[in-house]
């Protein structure tokens, strides 16, 4: 089981870039908290089919009830990190995990560095 | 036969027939029948600039007829693939006899041309052997050899056709059998020499076969690799960098298509009309009914494909057989 996981991070570490691209190359996970948000989201992906079909039949008023009480056991049978609702939008760069605007997928604070810098394109200070 | 088979290697080695010894042969080969006949089919024919086409026309329905008219055919059969170490030696009776027609309907001394012509049957046989074998190169030289050497029967030959032809057929193919005929005559450069082999399938093709061996090896990657970084010098203006990034795929293409990387081939009515998919459930009772929702809201649907809905309907029938025991419970 740590084995499994060690292999895991391992190969979640070794990203890296093929293209020589100039500014920061990341070759890791800026934490194990955004590591583990990443694996949340990847069996999330995997059962989402699934998830919904079996909700497709709990949330049903024409299904029999022992039907749907069997439906019930069965999804809470699933991992539990395959349920969407685990996953947190953290920052991208730094991992916050409040402050972060969707669109950017970045953390106020990064956010603003960037925007200062002129490194987001469209952003401008508000004056008003 | 050894006829069929001669008649066959001549095909292939038609192309290195010269055109006096084509015209000869073509005389043979027509009058196999009378001379009416042979005439027949020497105006029916177009004259063409290459007489080598020709010639395999005529093997070709020489072929057909002597196939016909052969009464040995499990034999032939049998003796085409050992034929191949036949000798062209003991010639075909009905060669001989086309050699003996065309010697008797020519005016000139019948028996001189006659024998020149099975001289020159043999010797083609010989070069169609030898061809076979692969020697290719020796047969070069004995065709050119033998043009150098043999004109006079040959020009007689072509001369004698072009007689024949001229009777029959109109202006415009006489003026151009003559200049094809003084073209191969004066310009012997043409046809006669060696070959350099520079085109030739059999050279080529175990080049081929290494090249696909040796092809995979990392090293060549990784040469590869870095040709193409060195090669690839950084953008010198803005164009040069969208380009860059189209090629990568950060840039879309523009004008913008909107169904790029959506190949749905399906018709609206396969998306829509999803009924047929329904049969494996039985027709009344709650599952039904369920069933009939689970399509309303797929056919709604504009962002799964056939094959997708499809799987959905399959999962839910998969479901529902298993859970049958407890079904029959209630």
């Amino acid at each position: 089981m740590a084995v499994a996981a060690l292999c895991w991070a391992l190969r979640a570490a070794r990203q890296v870039l093929p293209s020589p691209c100039p500014g920061q190359v990341r070759s890791y996970y800026v934490d194990w908290r955004m590591l583990r948000d990443v694996k949340r989201r990847k069996i999330a992906y995997e059962y989402a089919d699934e998830r919904l079909r079996i909700n497709a039949i709990r949330k049903n008023s024409i299904l029999p009830k022992e039907l749907q009480e069997v439906a019930d056991k069965e999804i809470a049978a699933l991992p539990r990190d395959s349920c969407p609702v685990r996953i947190r939008n953290r920052c991208v760069l730094t991992s916050r995990p409040r402050g972060v605007k969707r669109r950017w997928r970045l953390s106020r604070i990064v956010l603003r560095h960037f925007a200062d810098h002129a490194q987001m394109s469209g952003i401008q200070r508000a004056m008003w | 036969t050894s006829s069929v088979l001669s008649k066959d290697k001549d095909k292939s080695a038609v192309s290195k027939d010269s055109s006096p010894e084509g015209a000869a042969k073509r005389q043979e080969d027509g009058a196999e029948t009378p001379k009416q006949k042979l005439l027949d089919v020497i105006g029916g024919m177009k004259v063409e600039v290459s007489y080598r086409k020709k010639l395999q026309q005529l093997k070709a329905s020489e072929n057909k007829k002597q196939a016909m008219n052969k009464l040995e055919g499990p034999d032939s059969e049998g003796s085409v693939p050992q034929g191949i170490t036949e000798r062209g030696k003991p010639l075909n009776p009905e060669l001989v006899k086309a050699a003996s027609a065309v010697a008797s309907s020519l005016p000139r001394d019948k028996k001189q041309t006659e024998s020149e012509l099975l001289a020159q049957l043999r010797r083609h046989e010989e070069t169609t052997d030898k061809q076979k074998k692969g020697r290719t190169i020796n047969i070069r030289n004995v065709i050119s050899e033998m043009t150098i050497k043999r004109q006079s029967p040959a020009q007689r030959g072509v001369r004698i056709s072009g007689r024949i032809s001229l009777q029959l057929d109109e202006d415009g193919q006489r003026i151009r059998r003559e200049r094809s005929s003084a073209q191969s005559m004066d310009s012997r450069s043409l046809k006669v020499g060696k070959r350099l082999n520079i085109f030739t399938k059999a050279s080529t093709e175990p080049e081929h076969a290494l090249k696909t061996v040796s092809s995979p090896t990392i090293w060549d990657l990784e040469f590869a690799k870095e040709v193409a970084a060195v090669t690839a010098q950084p953008p010198r203006n803005g164009f040069e960098e969208m380009i860059q990034w189209t090629k990568e795929g950060i840039l879309w293409e523009f004008p913008i298509d909107n169904e790029v990387g959506m190949e749905d081939d399906a018709e609206f009515h396969e998306h829509i009309f999803l009924d047929k998919h329904l049969e494996g459930f039985p027709k009344e009772g709650p599952i039904r009914h369920f069933m009939e929702l689970v399509i309303c809201g797929l056919s709604k649907n504009p962002y799964l494909s056939v094959k997708q809905k499809v799987e959905h309907i399959e999962w839910f029938q998969n479901y529902f057989e298993e859970k049958k025991e407890l079904l029959q419970e209630i």
